[in-house]
């Protein structure tokens, strides 16, 4: 029987990783890419999209693109994450568009400085986790690893 | 008035700010670190010192068993190691169940503390037990850890350097899948232990003594006067201790401890209340002499500052977001929006018990894991926990020091044995026995269960 306890194993090797700055560089430039998409879409976005994406970006730029895995696998997630914080903040501004019409504007400038930082935090952190989750799975397939079922 | 909240907000941006880099800084460090951790895998047994394992237990019978078996299976001589049980006024079984490993093993022995001296918590019963011990090195293990075999030889090679007076091994939960809670925690754990300490000690910063499945030099811990039983954590004051007395703390990321952790919120609550106390305790006595302390190179000092203040995190976010959206709407200086964009950032960088979630997810990846990416999004809740819980520990210390009442009510957090279904198979969850984990767990070394 196969030990329960090897669910949550453990690795104690300290593997001398070497950051990819090759990677890394293609990621500033796709990351650039996107934003001057982005730019004209500025005045559509108040301060705090910005933020995020740029948040989110330097994450995932520093973070994860100097690990191990596939360039293309690695750009493609960094352009998703970026529609869909784009999207996110387009549904958040749709929402706060109708809003106004039931109560005054200034009410949601309160809501959206109150709570933006944390409604943001939702696809960052989501979108970084799956990132690294998938990154982290080809690695182990790539190394004939199983990992763990966690 | 306006302007003087600014600058309040100004200060409360940068300090977290400087935790913000700080964490990055870690996470570069555990990934791609220059210098990193000798092996410790014990080859020089020439220096193999006596040990003595001291392990505090108060109404442990669920678990006690399991960490007993453990040392009869522990690799270091047995001649050169004794284990003191200190049963601290149990009223269950835990007494009679170290009896019988009492009988059965020389070098393990047991001290009852009675009704009346006993149940003042983890720091007066190490204290006791410190009394009955004989070897050079004291190692503390919980009752409900469980160690690996030769963890004794993997931290006491750490001892052959004169300035190492402690010695931490990580820590890693046993009964992670049981709930969200336990998940959660083991996150914690992970970015604590695998990034956050792993990091501190390749820097040459503080890593933390955890309070259990590390140790210290003897003569050491008796000139520091054993553990502070007036404070809530006992481990980080030693921590300061050693440090202000000229010594360092090691981590060895290669040792490997599992803990039974907390299953549900209530007892989250209880056992994180303490720590925040205890640790704000630490802050307020250790801060200035941290500061004038010549033993001290200045980036510990940096650290040790940071490192105090940890739990005044949570507050000081919840404080600065406040702030950041009251001055950002009463139409402060378009400057002020600057700092006000580092909250968000704060804040991102928070998520996860003072461990933020990147450093986590850094960890999990270091550590080989392949899903549990998937729960680092719900750090958030113990992130919104901890703000409640720093801030109700701070109110707790500050209305104590008003009316002169003692916070060092020691909450034991209750362990329910459940992690042995993960070290016994299926047939033996229902009738826990003793013996056969090592078999279980190490099934090649089934047939050499033995001391060296």
């Amino acid at each position: 029987m196969v030990p329960l306890l090897a669910r949550n194993r453990q690795s104690f090797r300290h593997p001398r990783m070497r950051p990819n700055y090759l990677h890394m560089s293609f990621g500033v430039g796709a990351a650039a890419i996107t934003l001057l998409i982005f730019f004209p879409l500025c005045r559509i976005f108040n301060e705090f999209t910005l933020i995020s994406i740029a948040v989110f970006n330097f994450l995932f730029i520093f973070l994860l693109f100097p690990l191990e895995g596939s360039l293309f696998r690695k750009i493609c997630l960094l352009v998703a994450g970026n529609i869909v914080g784009l999207a996110w903040h387009f549904l958040k501004l749709s929402f706060e568009a109708a809003s106004v019409f039931y109560l005054q504007a200034s009410a949601f400038k309160i809501i959206t400085v109150v709570v933006g930082p944390i409604i943001d935090l939702i696809w960052i952190v989501s979108f970084w986790s799956l990132g690294l989750s998938v990154l982290a799975s080809s690695q182990r397939r790539n190394e004939g690893d199983g990992g763990d079922d966690n | 008035m306006i302007l003087v909240l600014n600058l309040f907000f100004i200060l409360l941006a940068l300090f977290m700010s400087a935790y913000l880099a700080r964490h990055y800084i870690f996470t570069l460090t555990a990934l791609y670190h220059q210098k990193g951790q000798p092996n410790h895998t014990p080859q020089d047994t020439a220096y193999q010192p006596t040990v003595s394992v001291l392990i505090p237990a108060r109404n442990e019978e669920k678990v006690i068993g399991r960490i007993l078996q453990r040392m009869t299976e522990l690799t270091y001589p047995e001649e050169k190691l004794d284990v003191i049980v200190i049963d601290d006024a149990s009223t269950d079984r835990t007494g009679k169940i170290v009896e019988e490993f009492a009988k059965k093993h020389e070098y393990i022995k047991v001290v009852h503390r009675n009704l009346e001296d006993g149940g003042k918590g983890k720091p007066a019963t190490l204290n006791h037990g410190l009394k009955y011990i004989k070897g050079e090195i004291v190692y503390c293990f919980d009752a409900d850890y469980y160690p690996q075999r030769d963890i004794l030889e993997k931290l006491t090679v750490c001892f052959k350097d004169p300035k190492v007076g402690a010695v931490q091994g990580r820590v890693t939960v046993l009964n992670e899948p049981d709930t969200l809670v336990t998940r959660l925690v083991a996150l914690e754990r992970t970015g604590g232990y695998r990034v956050d300490q792993f990091a501190r000690d390749d820097l040459g910063l503080i890593p933390q003594f955890g309070g259990t499945a590390g140790g210290f030099r003897r003569s050491l811990i008796e000139a520091l006067g054993g553990w502070g039983t007036d404070m809530l954590a006992e481990d980080t004051d030693l921590t300061f201790k050693v440090y202000l007395a000229g010594y360092k703390v090691q981590y060895v990321n290669e040792v490997e401890c599992y803990e039974e952790a907390v299953e549900n919120w209530r007892f989250y609550w209880h056992q994180r209340t303490r720590w925040a106390k205890g640790h704000m305790q630490c802050a307020f006595r250790y801060l200035w002499p941290l500061l004038k302390s010549k033993n001290l190179r200045l980036k510990e000092k940096v650290d040790g500052f940071l490192l105090l203040n940890v739990y005044f995190v949570p507050i000081l976010v919840g404080l600065a977001w406040i702030l950041g959206a009251t001055l950002f709407l009463i139409h402060s200086p378009p400057w002020i929006e600057i700092f006000w964009m580092v909250i968000p950032i704060s804040v991102y960088s928070s998520v996860g018990n003072f461990a933020p979630f990147f450093e986590v997810g850094i960890g999990a990846y270091l550590d080989g894991r392949k899903r549990i990416y998937w729960l680092i999004p719900l750090l958030l809740l113990t992130f919104m926990f901890n703000m409640l819980i720093c801030t109700k520990a701070l109110i707790d210390l500050c209305v104590s020091k008003i009316t002169g009442k003692r916070q060092h009510a020691w909450a034991k957090t209750l362990h329910n044995g459940r992690g042995n279904s993960y070290l016994n198979d299926a047939e033996e969850k229902s009738s826990y026995s003793l013996i056969g984990i090592n078999t279980y767990l190490h099934p090649e070394d089934s047939s050499t269960n033995h001391k060296t």
